[in-house]
């Protein structure tokens, strides 16, 4: 914006002090025949003065529209400019010739028709492009979005059937050796050294199906949103009640962002208001998924914290919407509606 | 270190693993402890094959099979149970999922066993849990069964369970794995003589009649466990 007003402050200078010498020394010229010739009667210089004026004006807006960069320029810009100079000069002619009848009225409306037509073609035809370039967003947003869901699952998939599979199988050989040794009546120590080591594996695997959970619960994949929330809501450990009725599946990506839903809402339950009642409720309607997770705990949540803004960021990729409410003293309640497809 | 195992009788066991390397583990495995892996598959139209063929008495079956990697192994497990019912089912998985084991325990009669599959590793605890789900019995992993008593606990308004001492749960957690006092004993470095007291305590508390059988003492707790879950 300071960009553009010194690019037109500048140009005004240059317009008009590139002028200015010889005008301003025609205008004094002018000023001292009137004084020598009438000697104060009709002020005619006026005449030529507007007619100066008017050269100044046309050539600002010419060098103004000139000296943007070529992206900025719009096609009416300079008509515009150059519209309005002309409208002012009509009304100085009006005004010099003695006011009355306001006839610079028409020739302006002649005008403003004139631009006004094609400026108003123009911009339904720019708001069709935009009408189509929001379509082509929403929906390669949407496929970016399912992608990214379904690449989700592939990797949790992938984590559970390849690494994980390998670990099992390399504790379980490391199970048979420690097995043996101690069956041979091996050293402690050599036991032990083996049986550290299967340890070891089995916590890695621990790890990596924490891991693979955070990414994508199998459940969700394998039995759909509302066997995961009810699993979820099995092992959250505080009294929670699931009423979910959803009669087809929906897409990967909402599924996904539903779960994480009700998993943050009673992860944060289960911290905050440890063994307050929770009640989860999913429902669709008019292909639109709605979540309802409501605890009668302490309240007092902070929506702008960072699991909350991330999940909103989540349900607002999908063109849904979050809201939390947690009045001091009355519980917490996260709502959010997600569209279907 | 051995847990007070059934006499070695001979266990017919078929092994539904997609993973070459768990799969001829497992059979080395079972083999070396004495037990008889008739057959193997990789996927649920396997199984229901050489269950067909080989009526054993165990089948040993990962969750995730090809080709979705979903829960076909359950799907597939069950299947194969309701054409064989005297069949036992031990599943695997690599995760766990309190809605199986729900399901697994509400097909039938016979032994049920739902481990993670890293349980594999320790060796003789698999090998017990193994031979106790072919006979009849039950093999809960302590995770599930971990999730199932935090569910309970969760959704008893007043509950019984809440009476419990941190002892005597950690004691019903184990027995609701299916393990013996003794097992029991040794896993919480008491006496057989604390357990048992600890047992009585939990079943004078949860109302449960007290019986000797390990078979049916599971089965009386996975009861509460479900009646109680709605």
């Amino acid at each position: 914006m300071s960009e553009r007003r010194s690019a037109l402050s500048r140009t005004l200078t240059i317009g008009t002090v590139a002028l200015a010498p010889p005008f301003v020394s025609l205008g004094l010229l002018l000023l001292f025949i009137w004084a020598l010739t009438a000697g104060g009667g009709y002020f005619w210089p006026m005449w030529p003065y507007w007619a100066l004026l008017a050269i100044t004006a046309l050539r600002a807006v010419h060098v103004w529209d000139h000296s943007r960069p070529e992206e900025r320029r719009r096609p009416f810009d300079a008509l515009i400019g150059y519209g309005a100079v002309w409208s002012l000069g009509l009304i100085a002619i009006w005004g010099m010739s003695g006011g009355h009848y306001f006839w610079p009225v028409w020739p302006m409306l002649g005008f403003l028709i004139v631009l006004g037509t094609p400026w108003i073609w123009g911009r339904s035809r720019t708001n069709r492009k935009l009408e189509v370039r929001v379509d082509e967003l929403t929906r390669t947003r949407a496929g970016a979005v399912d992608v990214q869901a379904s690449e989700l699952r592939r990797i949790e998939r992938d984590l559970h059937d390849g690494a994980q599979a390998r670990l099992v199988a390399l504790s379980m050989q490391l199970g048979r050796a420690e097995d043996r040794l101690a069956g041979k009546g091996a050293d402690a120590g050599d036991v032990d050294l083996v049986r550290q080591a299967r340890l070891e594996a089995t916590a890695a695997i621990t790890e990596l199906r924490d891991l693979a959970r955070g990414i994508s619960p199998p459940v969700l994949a394998d039995r759909g949103l509302e066997a995961a929330v009810q699993s979820l809501a099995d092992r959250t450990g505080s009294n929670v009640t699931v009423n979910a009725e959803i009669d087809h599946r929906p897409p990967p990506a909402v599924e996904n962002a539903a779960y994480f839903v009700v998993a943050e809402a009673l992860t944060n339950a289960a911290k905050h208001s440890p063994g307050a009642p929770v009640r989860v409720t999913i429902w669709h309607e008019h292909e639109e998924l709605g979540i309802v997770v409501a605890d009668q705990g302490l309240g007092g949540a902070d929506p702008a914290g960072s699991g909350l803004t991330g999940l909103r960021q989540r349900v607002e990729a999908l063109d849904g919407w979050l809201e939390v409410r947690s009045p001091v003293g009355e519980g917490t309640t996260v709502r959010a509606i997600l569209p279907r497809s | 270190m051995t847990e007070t195992e059934p006499a070695p009788t001979a266990i017919r066991v078929v092994i539904v693993e997609d993973h070459a390397l768990l799969r001829e583990g497992l059979v080395a495995l079972l083999t070396e402890h004495g037990i008889e892996v008739v057959a193997t598959a990789e996927d649920g139209p396997g199984l229901l094959r050489i269950v067909a063929g080989h009526k054993p008495d165990l089948a040993i079956c990962d969750v995730r099979l090809p080709p979705t990697f979903t829960d076909e192994g359950i799907k597939a497990a069950l299947e194969a149970r309701r054409r064989l019912p005297s069949l036992a089912l031990l599943v695997l998985s690599q995760y766990v999922e309190p809605a199986y084991s729900g399901e697994l325990l509400a097909s039938g009669e016979s032994g049920v066993g739902y481990l993670l599959k890293e349980r594999v590793s320790e060796v003789r605890t698999f090998v017990d849990a193994v031979r106790r789900v072919a006979a009849g019995g039950t093999a809960l992993d302590r995770e599930v069964v971990g999730s199932l008593m935090r569910e309970r606990h969760g959704t008893l308004p007043g509950a019984a369970i809440d009476t419990l001492t941190a002892r005597e749960r950690e004691t019903i957690e184990l027995i609701a794995q299916g393990r013996t006092n003794a097992a029991i004993a040794r896993e919480l470095v008491v006496t057989l003589g604390a357990v048992e007291k600890h047992i009585s305590n939990i079943f004078q508390k949860l109302d449960l009649p007290a019986t000797d059988d390990d078979h049916r003492r599971v089965l009386a707790v996975l009861t509460y466990l479900r009646a109680t879950g709605g």
